[in-house]
């Protein structure tokens, strides 16, 4: 793959929960290559809230999977906390993916087979460990979700539902959540309870979380914006509001028209 | 519409291989089990023609033509002036009698030559020159040389130049020179396993017809009329053209091609039905697959008929293909099935395939199953909403209650069939009332199959729960009972058979034993197995036995089963030289009279058969003798009824009447304090010269009375074999589909972290338990089945109920295999999915 690979800039590990560098990603093959990720480096900083954001097809779910380890990258590298991504084969992603990193989607993916209490400790259980119960009942209080425990996910609303993804997704103390789109499927309402909760989980509990989303509303819940745009980082925006990011977008689009519908 | 259908089916190839396996194995044996039956035929009665090549007419004794194939001693005979007559006939180029029969040959080991099929004696002439070829040495010259069959010389151990013992049932033994060995033409050593020693004509007649100059058929050739033959030799003798008399040989020997054929239709059909199970189910879960798709047809404008008419289209494409294939190897195997009959009984028979113009019904049965069971799901997918299309898939689970009654309902009627079938309330139709209410039974129990799988799923979950991916696979087995319950039933049916079967036998084994702890008060038995003739023994080789110094007690047992009669009717008789002690041995008890001191003329007979004949204490009754004597018998006993000594007794004084003078059974009580094994051998040690009888103690007899229900049980199990290769189908085409409906799910469980061992864990545990709930179902099924069974037959004599503990085990264990086979390929897909692509996945 004829990619460039430039010298890394001097990134400081210290208190970065994630960090990439010179990551570049490319899917396909020749006139159908299409470059996801550009070199890009960036980190995350913990006990912080950063939202990734950006047009289709800019890249930012690629990145999202390269830093969780559900994806692998062509050059560069990926550190959770001192651990090194790169090279690691699927046993071990996996473990890490179980010890230490949070997953929540846009379509919610609990199990059917199993209450609201049970998808929260699936981790836990997939990883043969007992959950510490205050940690677990700490974040269920948060998330009002006491009343629901024994409900299976089809007896409950949308809203409800992203709650349990939440609790599954903090109940193991993950060094970081990752959520993807999380409020892309919910109301006004329901997406206000979700990103409040995001919130606190780091005011409060110092809880590091990297979300991809779309709505500038959500983003202004983050410490951080960072912006993509054809697989490359064009804007790192801190203590965002609503108006400030969609400032920055419409410039931003302004500077880049009509990013591709290529992935 | 059908182009789309079409389209769609190619792309969905693995489901449709799954799919149509089962249709081509139901057609394939439905077709075997027609070829098998047609092919035997036309190879027996081609090799019946064969021997009557060149026989123009055949003459038998007009009475009793069964008599007249020489199986029992007093077939009826022609003199040799009628042969003389026949050759004097206008036209007439050659006659030939012949004299056949059984007859008994000691061979290298000291026993008799052949176990079930006999040894057939016969008059070696020119005629059977024809037929049987000699393939070393020459035929009979002199009156005490003998020529063997090939397959005589493999079964005896004695070769040309060795002596052989032979006797029959009315000559004593002498020996033999065995002077050549002849074969069947095309090769063959035997026509049905036979075994054939051929002695001159003076020979087989002192052997066969009691030393008269007589002959049991003459062979015509020539080109005298049949009518012609008959005014000459008058009315006593029946004439037929060889034709006529080659169909009918050839009928006898067909029969045992029919019982193949009946069986193999059997398996067939039962795989047919199970057949129909995998085939709603996948198509049901293609259904609910394809509902995104089914409601864009519809929403673009595709009637609710085009939609069912897609469905049964895919359905017919599959029944066809399938069946075609199934035909196809079905021919095969029916080939190769009759090789293996012909090979194992048929003495090497030389096979001439005929494909009959029925076997085009395992066709129609195949299409016709195929889109019969399509018909359910294809009208479901026509209620499919347009709108469905617009939105994400929502299959709530739909409430068991209808199905539950309906299956209740069924499973009713079919129970009430079973029992009218097994109480004789439907007559001639009882058989099909009973095997029709089976089938109906197992309709109905499937419909609750759904119900039933919910506590079942969760109590055979829990046993596997002890790790998480294992409860994940519970859980998941219990997710769509309809769907766990119709992939159980394939193996549900199967098991239950078998398992119905096992009890019938078991419980059979457990009465045996029973009786003969309960019955018999001996402690050794002599006799023999019961074969093609009744093994007996020398008379005074039981006196012998009695003079043993450690011998208690002997119950002797003669017996006469041909041509006696009681007042006119054809009645077996029995005998003993010691009545009392035998009637003691077996557990008799005499209700009027006495038994002591029997006089010459005393008869002795139970209750029932005595109320039967109108006969009381006292009366005089006559009986007639095989050999034609006449004697009037004084009832001077009447036996309670009892299993062991019903029937008609006479005094040892009558036992010179018997066709076979001599004893078939002794019962030995050994004495108090004795060693039973040293009795045993000594008793041995006094039969060495006796091939017919050996002695058992009471074990091995119950081993050797059930023997031969173990060869069955254990050819039941291919049955078992079959159903279990479709079963392995339908879990694995259940989990395939499973597994792809629960992509995401899978990629979420990887994704917070579950390995791959894990994921192939969780779909191995559902599948087995789906496979542990079908043969536990079956089980269940099957021990009412055989409890039913047994019930009904308890007054014939089937009086206990005994379980077939260690093939219940083993059918649990094959469920376990089955169930780890099963899920081999669909637990590799599950953990090999791509993580990123899975959670994707719409």
């Amino acid at each position: 793959m004829p990619l460039a690979n430039p010298p890394a800039p001097q990134i400081t590990r210290t208190r970065s929960a994630v960090t990439a560098s010179n990551v570049w990603r490319a899917y396909g093959s020749g006139e159908a290559q299409v470059v996801a990720l550009r070199d890009v480096s960036v980190q995350f900083a913990s006990g912080a809230f950063t939202a990734i954001m950006g047009p289709s097809g800019s890249g930012k779910s690629t990145l999202m999977h390269c830093l969780a380890g559900l994806d692998t990258t062509d050059r560069g590298t990926v550190h959770i906390g001192d651990t090194a991504l790169t090279g690691l084969g699927d046993k071990a992603l996996t473990k890490l993916r179980r010890d230490k990193i949070g997953f929540i989607f846009q379509q919610f993916n609990l199990l059917p087979t199993l209450t609201a209490e049970e998808n929260i400790l699936l981790p836990a259980s997939i990883a043969g460990v007992k959950a510490d119960p205050e940690w677990v009942a700490r974040i269920i209080a948060t998330l009002d979700l006491s009343e629901r425990l024994t409900h299976k996910p089809t007896e409950l609303s949308g809203g409800q539902q992203q709650r349990v993804a939440c609790a599954r997704a903090l109940a193991t103390r993950p060094e970081v959540v990752f959520a993807d789109e999380p409020t892309g499927n919910l109301d006004t309402r329901s997406s206000g309870e979700v990103l409040r909760f995001l919130r606190r989980s780091v005011d409060d509990f110092g809880q590091t979380i990297v979300m991809v989303t779309h709505d500038p509303g959500a983003a202004a819940y983050a410490d951080r914006v960072v912006f993509l745009a054809d697989g490359q980082i064009v804007e790192d925006l801190h203590r965002p509001t609503a108006d400030s990011v969609i400032d920055t977008m419409r410039g931003f689009e302004n500077r880049v028209p009509l990013a591709g519908e290529a992935r | 519409m059908l182009r789309a259908t079409l389209k769609g089916m190619a792309s969905r190839k693995a489901r449709l291989v799954l799919t149509s396996l089962a249709v081509v194995l139901g057609t394939m044996f439905v077709a075997a089990a027609m070829i098998l039956t047609a092919t035997m035929e036309k190879s027996v009665s081609g090799v019946i023609a064969d021997a009557f090549t060149g026989v123009d007419a055949v003459v038998t004794a007009a009475e009793d033509p069964a008599a007249a194939q020489g199986n029992t001693p007093s077939a009826t005979l022609i003199p040799a002036d009628v042969l003389e007559t026949v050759r004097g006939v206008d036209g007439v180029e050659s006659a030939d009698g012949d004299v056949s029969g059984q007859v008994n040959a000691i061979g290298d080991d000291g026993k008799l030559v052949g176990t079930f099929a006999p040894t057939i004696g016969f008059n070696w002439n020119e005629q059977s020159t024809g037929f049987n070829e000699i393939r070393e040495g020459r035929g009979p010259e002199a009156d005490d040389e003998v020529i063997v069959s090939t397959l005589f010389v493999t079964e005896s151990g004695l070769d040309i130049g060795d002596t052989v013992t032979a006797y029959s049932y009315t000559a004593d033994r002498a020996d033999y020179e065995i002077v050549g060995v002849f074969g069947l033409s095309g090769d063959r050593d035997s026509l049905a396993g036979e075994t054939q020693m051929g002695f001159t004509t003076t020979t087989a007649q002192h052997l066969l017809a009691q030393g008269e100059n007589a002959y049991m058929t003459i062979y015509v050739e020539g080109d005298a009329s049949t009518d012609a033959i008959a005014d000459a030799i008058g009315s006593d003798y029946r004439v037929q053209t060889g034709e006529e008399a080659s169909e009918e040989a050839a009928q006898g020997f067909a029969a045992v091609a029919d019982i193949m054929g009946y069986i193999f239709l059997g398996f067939g059909l039962v795989a047919v039905f199970v057949s129909v199970f995998l085939i709603i189910n996948t198509f049901t879960i293609i259904v609910a697959q394809r509902q995104r798709e089914l409601a864009l047809l519809r929403a673009i404008g595709a009637g609710r008929n085009q939609v069912v008419g897609s469905v049964l289209a895919e359905a017919a494409v599959i029944g066809v293909i399938a069946s075609i294939l199934g035909l196809g190897l079905g021919v095969l195997l029916g080939w190769g099935l009759s090789q293996l009959v012909s090979s194992s009984v048929m003495g090497g028979l030389a096979v001439r395939l005929e494909v009959p113009p029925t076997a085009l019904w395992a066709l129609a049965v195949g299409i016709g199953v195929t889109v019969l069971s399509a018909i359910v799901p294809a009208v479901k997918a026509s209620g499919v909403p347009p709108v469905a299309a617009m939105r994400e898939a929502v299959n709530p689970p739909k409430p068991l209650r209808g199905i539950t009654i309906a299956g209740l309902a069924v499973t009713a009627v079919g129970g009430v069939l079973v029992a009218l079938g097994l109480t004789d309330n439907l007559g001639d139709l009882g058989l099909s009332g009973f095997l029709s209410g089976v089938g109906i039974a197992f309709v109905g129990i499937t419909l609750l199959t759904p119900i039933l799988s919910r506590p079942l799923v969760a109590f055979l979950g829990a046993v596997m729960s002890w790790s998480f991916s294992g409860r994940l696979g519970k859980l998941n087995a219990g997710r769509n009972p309809r769907r766990t319950a119709i992939t159980a039933s394939a193996l549900m049916i199967a098991v239950a058979l078998v398992t119905g079967i096992a009890t019938l036998v078991s419980s059979f084994k457990q009465t045996t034993e029973e009786l003969t702890d309960s019955n018999l008060e001996s402690d050794l038995i002599v006799m023999g197995q019961q074969g093609a003739n009744i093994p007996t023994f020398a008379p005074e080789t039981l006196a012998e036995i009695k003079a043993l110094p450690d011998v208690a007690a002997v119950g002797d047992l003669y017996g006469e089963f041909f041509g006696a009669q009681v007042d006119g009717e054809s009645t077996p008789l029995f005998a003993s030289e010691d009545l009392p002690t035998s009637l003691d041995i077996f557990s008799g008890t005499v209700a009027e009279g006495s038994v002591d001191d029997l006089a010459d003329d005393g008869l002795v007979v139970n209750e029932s058969a005595a109320e039967d004949r109108g006969v009381a204490l006292g009366d005089t009754v006559p009986v007639t003798f095989a050999d034609g004597t006449t004697v009037q018998l004084t009832v001077a006993a009447i036996l309670d009824d009892a299993l062991l000594t019903d029937g008609w007794w006479v005094a040892p004084a009558q036992i010179e009447h018997f066709t076979v003078p001599k004893p078939m059974q002794a019962y030995i009580q050994v004495a108090d304090g004795a060693d039973v094994d040293a009795v045993q051998e000594e008793v041995d040690t006094i039969l060495a010269d006796e091939p017919e009888v050996d002695v058992t103690n009471n074990a091995q007899f119950v081993e050797q009375q059930t023997a031969q229900l173990d060869t069955l049980l254990a050819s039941v199990q291919i049955l078992l074999a079959l159903a279990i290769i479709i079963a392995i189908i339908g879990v694995v085409n259940t989990l395939v589909l499973s597994v792809l409906e629960r992509t995401r799910e899978l990629g979420l469980l990887r994704a917070i972290g579950m390995t791959r061992g894990q994921a192939r864990r969780m779909i191995t545990v559902e599948s087995v338990i789906i496979c542990l709930f079908g043969a536990v179902l079956g089980i269940a099924v099957g021990i009412g089945l055989g409890w039913t069974v047994q019930q009904a037959l308890e007054e014939e004599g089937l009086t206990s109920f005994a379980l077939p503990w260690s093939y219940i085990v083993g059918y649990l264990v094959a469920a376990v295999v089955v169930g780890l086979l099963a899920a081999i390929a669909p637990a590799a897909r599950a953990a090999k999915l791509n993580v990123l692509n899975a959670i994707a996945y719409e």
